[in-house]
């Protein structure tokens, strides 16, 4: 028994070993320097220090990794596929490795041998089957690429024309099916390889007594018998095959570093440095930092160019994007590949090129841009979808930094962002205005600067000065005052908490208001902020931090959810009303807040119908990242738009329920520009608690308070 | 080659304002201060001159007023100008525009530049006259309203152009030195972000009295103006009244001012 084992190099003559020695050593050395290449590339990047331990990433990647829990998100049969390839590569290479082990370390060395025997038939077993789920896998995703015409896997971009040279790049499609070919090819060869050795060792008992133990081998061996092949012609057709497997397997690995393959090594590294809040909690500008944001390639840090060579044009960013669905000029997938095209064409070479070829800023191949940078909503589906943790919305608000600098933006955002410097709002009115939605109601609204509170409420922008908001405000401070809530606002002591602003990339803005709240906010007396509006939530909650603003806030949604459950507000009518639910982006996505808004829908009595984009797949509105300051093309269908009409399909539906201002202002509209008004309404979850919830007594209505 | 830009941090009204104790301006409390519009295109127009040019230019954004007007300078500094001066004394209270010019006309005389820009007037005041009158004080050409200009930098005379009713334009060639008040629209003025802002506060504002230029008290503030606000008030409304109610209610009220107005009992 002892005498199974593998045939390596049977009957090859001396030289010829040499020579694949010689080739084998020359591929593991291209891919070395490959390797040395890339790591280069990306230490030309600007530094940076991870937090968190490596190990603890290390563990997160490999979970990752080994359960692709990511890559099978919203396309199971993707990530199946994926798995199987994933799996059975990678059980191959194994296998192939305890070969090298055996045979060129440990049994030259220290004449140990385990390659036999029991343990051989086992792993030609596990080895056979690797082969079949590698070809099974690779044959399904040629099936997708070639048949199933998903809109995710056409490379045709929505910010160039036809035409342009980097339009729809054939070279990604060539890219691919030669990846997916060569893997067929060397796993199939591997079985014919297999089968011609079986038939021309047919009479060695150790080799033909145990070749079930490679079924589909033996399998094709039986079939190659049946048509007359002889054992010498088998012998010549295993020699042939050997060389043709074993070349086309090290053009491989030499190639890995210089082609898809590498996303192996860059989409696991990529992982391990992903950063769970990169969307949520962005950069600062390092003081060292002359110019803000991103102007050349080399501006980005190493993180971010390891991340752009992670992208395996999955296309999944560019499924979820509002802007492109609507056809926008962006799509984040060619944001990143973009970017990385020019980091390839300059961050490889021996030398760095003169600066101008390093900008990032343009409409060249390998460059991004500026229509396309002010597309982005920021509400994060790209960098929450993709499989391989690129964060794109960083890399867009960096780049957007720049061009704040040079003003170059919608004239009316430039003036958006002046107003705000000047008022500390986005509607130009005066500070002292900002609690004026407050005097229609029956109670006054307690100044937290002025005396301790256990709730403070952060109004923010919209809820306290659009009209149609503040009539939502005054029914939340209704609520809280039924609750009995010990509850305050800031008054004028509130600016806009600076969320979009940022997102926008004027950054400069952003720490004066954020500074501006933060000591507001310190200068008050109370145990914890509740905030109306999801986007003050996220940047007080994930950003102030980082300024020395440490609060706990919550949205709310939770507040409301804790207070129905305490039985402090009590439902008397519940609603029977059919709705849906939208989750704001910086509530859900952002924040993970899903829960609580339905928990709320729930006891009220309402039927929720979730809509097929919701919860981290929510379609996002369109008012993010500034784009509320930007006017929309004139014609083209409005990211809100698309919604409503997503809504409007479910049957019967009476309110789309938003918990948001801006999303309130974003829908109003859209409802009645998509032509809905009078089939369904939209209306604020604390509207809806409003009805649901009897006032102890009559309360008066409350009014819009305009001057 | 030097450019001087005359500039104004101009005051803005809040929706609910009350007048000064004195019936002769708004109280401060009620103001919100910002650069004059019209400055902004000015001082966009003598930063582009620079950058177009091979040779240096320098801009130099020159204002009279007290120390808050620092701010709008820093501003300017951001936006590309080279340096900012700043002229006060509390003499300067209750100056009319040719009182400020004839500061504005000793800083040029001292400054000595090829051109010298102000905007067409002010946002609060509207006067439209500063600018004008520092050129009768320097004695130099000057031009209204100019909504284009070409300027070859060191050139001794530039090109512009001013509208005119009826869609007519004027083109008018002017010796150097010059005074043009610019109109808004002339161009694009570039966006300041806060963080350049931020850091123009580390650069220097030359703070001058008007002693530096050989001024006295007599020749600035009322004493050396020869006009003078009486007071400034707000014009009692119209007689339009807001009817309120139910819509039976408004519709009976509006039906008795009908009566009433018609003189049935």
């Amino acid at each position: 028994m002892d005498a199974v084992t593998r045939i390596l190099f049977e009957a090859f003559p001396t030289a010829e070993i040499r020579f694949f020695y010689a080739i084998g050593y020359t591929a593991i050395g291209i891919f070395g320097y490959g390797v040395y290449v890339q790591l280069r590339k990306y230490r030309r990047g600007a530094g940076l220090a991870l937090e968190g331990g490596l190990w603890r990433r290390f563990g997160t990647m490999s979970a990752s990794v080994l359960n692709h829990r990511t890559i099978a998100r919203r396309d199971q049969a993707a990530g199946g596929a994926h798995r199987l390839i994933f799996y059975g590569f990678a059980l191959l290479f194994l296998g192939t490795s305890t070969i090298t082990l055996q045979y060129d370390i440990l049994e030259p060395l220290f004449g140990i041998r385990f390659w036999n025997g029991a343990f051989y038939l086992w792993f030609s077993l596990v080895l056979d089957i690797a082969g079949v789920m590698l070809v099974a896998g690779l044959v399904f995703m040629m099936v997708r690429r070639g048949w199933m015409k998903l809109p995710k896997l056409d490379y045709a971009r929505p910010d160039r024309n036809p035409g342009d040279p980097d339009f729809d790049r054939p070279q990604y499609r060539r890219e691919d099916w030669a990846f997916l070919w060569i893997l067929v090819i060397i796993g199939c060869t591997g079985y014919i390889l297999e089968a011609a050795r079986l038939v021309w060792l047919q009479d060695r008992p150790d080799v033909w007594d145990t070749r079930w133990w490679s079924p589909v081998g033996a399998a094709i061996a039986e079939l190659m018998r049946v048509s007359g092949l002889t054992p010498a012609a088998g012998g010549a057709l295993r020699h042939a095959l050997w060389w043709f497997h074993g070349l086309i397997a090290l053009v491989l690995i030499a190639l890995i570093p210089w082609t898809k393959g590498k996303h192996i090594f860059t989409a696991a590294a990529s992982l391990m440095v992903r950063d769970p809040l990169a969307a949520q909690r962005l950069p600062r500008i390092p003081d060292s930092q002359q110019l803000p944001g991103v102007t050349s390639i080399t501006d980005f840090t190493w993180k971010q160019l390891l991340h752009l060579d992670a992208c395996t044009k999955c296309g999944r960013c560019h499924d979820a994007c509002p802007a492109r669905t609507v056809g926008a000029p962006l799509s984040p997938r060619d944001v990143i590949l973009s970017l990385r095209e020019l980091a390839n064409s300059t961050l490889q070479a021996a030398t760095l090129p003169d600066v101008v070829a390093l900008d990032a800023h343009g409409k060249a191949p390998g460059q991004v841009a500026m229509e396309t940078l002010w597309s982005c909503r920021t509400c994060m589906a790209c960098v929450e979808i993709c499989p391989v943790a690129v964060e794109h919305v960083p890399i867009i608000v960096q780049m957007r930094r720049k061009l704040v600098e040079e003003g170059q933006m919608e004239p009316l955002l430039q003036k958006t962002l002046q107003t705000i410097a000047k008022s500390g709002n986005s509607f130009g009115e005066s500070k002292r205005k900002r609690s004026a939605w407050t005097k229609a109601l029956p109670f006054p609204v307690r100044d937290a600067r002025k005396e301790p509170v256990d709730l403070l409420w952060f109004v923010g922008d919209y809820a306290s000065f659009d009209p149609r908001n503040q009539k939502v405000s005054q029914t939340f401070a209704t609520l809280l005052q039924e609750a009995g809530v010990d509850f305050g606002i800031l008054h004028d002591g509130e600016s806009n908490a600076g969320n979009d602003i940022r997102r926008v990339g004027e950054e400069g803005l952003y720490e004066m208001l954020a500074t501006s709240n933060i000591s507001a906010l310190q200068s008050a007396q109370f145990n914890s902020i509740v905030t109306t509006d999801p986007h003050s939530f996220n940047t007080i909650r994930n950003e102030y931090p980082d300024f020395g603003g440490k609060f706990t806030i919550a949205h709310y949604t939770t507040t409301l959810e804790e207070l129905l459950a305490a039985g402090r507000l009590q439902v008397t009518k519940p609603l029977g009303y059919r709705v849906t639910f939208h989750d704001p982006c910086h509530l859900g996505r952002f924040n993970k807040g899903y829960e609580a808004p339905r928990g709320i829908l729930k006891a009220i009595g309402c039927e929720l119908i979730e809509m097929g984009r919701c919860r981290a797949n929510s379609f996002c509105c369109g008012a993010g990242g500034g784009r509320i300051w930007i006017p929309d093309p004139v014609g083209s269908e409005k990211p809100a738009q698309n919604r409503m009409r997503e809504a409007a399909a479910i049957e019967g539906l009476e309110v789309y329920v938003v918990s948001c201002p801006k999303d309130l202002t974003m829908f109003e509209d859209a409802l009645k520009t998509t032509g809905n008004e009078g089939k369904f309404v939209v209306k604020e979850l604390i509207e809806l608690v409003r009805e649901a919830v009897a006032p102890p007594l009559a309360a008066p209505a409350p009014s819009v308070v305009t001057s | 080659m030097k450019i001087l830009v005359a500039v104004k941090q101009v005051a803005a009204l809040e929706e609910d304002f009350e007048i000064r104790a004195d019936g002769r301006g708004i109280d401060p409390d009620f103001l919100v201060r910002d650069l004059n519009e019209w400055d902004d295109f000015s001082l966009e127009e003598a930063v582009k001159i620079k950058e177009a040019a091979t040779d240096p230019i320098e801009v130099v954004v020159v204002s009279v007023g007290p120390d808050e007007v620092d701010e709008s300078l820093r501003k300017c500094l951001a936006k590309g100008a080279d340096r900012a001066i700043r002229v006060w004394d509390d003499a300067v209270e209750g100056s009319d525009p040719v009182a400020i010019a004839r500061i504005l006309a000793a800083v040029a005389a001292h400054e000595a530049p090829d051109l010298l820009f102000a905007g067409v007037q002010s946002s609060d005041q509207s006067f439209a006259a500063t600018g004008i009158a520092t050129a009768g004080l320097l004695g130099w050409p000057h031009g209204a309203v100019v909504a284009n200009l070409q300027y070859s930098p060191g050139a001794k005379s530039a090109v512009f152009r001013r509208e005119l009713e009826g869609g007519l334009l004027h083109e008018v060639e002017i010796q150097c030195p010059a005074v043009l008040t610019i109109q808004a629209g002339i161009n694009t003025p570039r966006y300041a972000s806060l963080r350049s802002i931020k850091q123009a506060a580390a650069r220097p504002i030359e703070v001058k009295s008007i002693a530096d230029f050989r001024l006295d008290a007599t020749q600035v503030g009322e004493s050396g103006s020869l006009s003078r606000v009486r007071r400034m008030y707000v014009p009692e409304k119209g007689r339009a009244q807001l009817i309120e109610g139910s819509p039976a209610e408004q519709a009976a009220r509006l039906a008795a001012i009908i009566r009433e107005f018609k003189g049935v009992a």
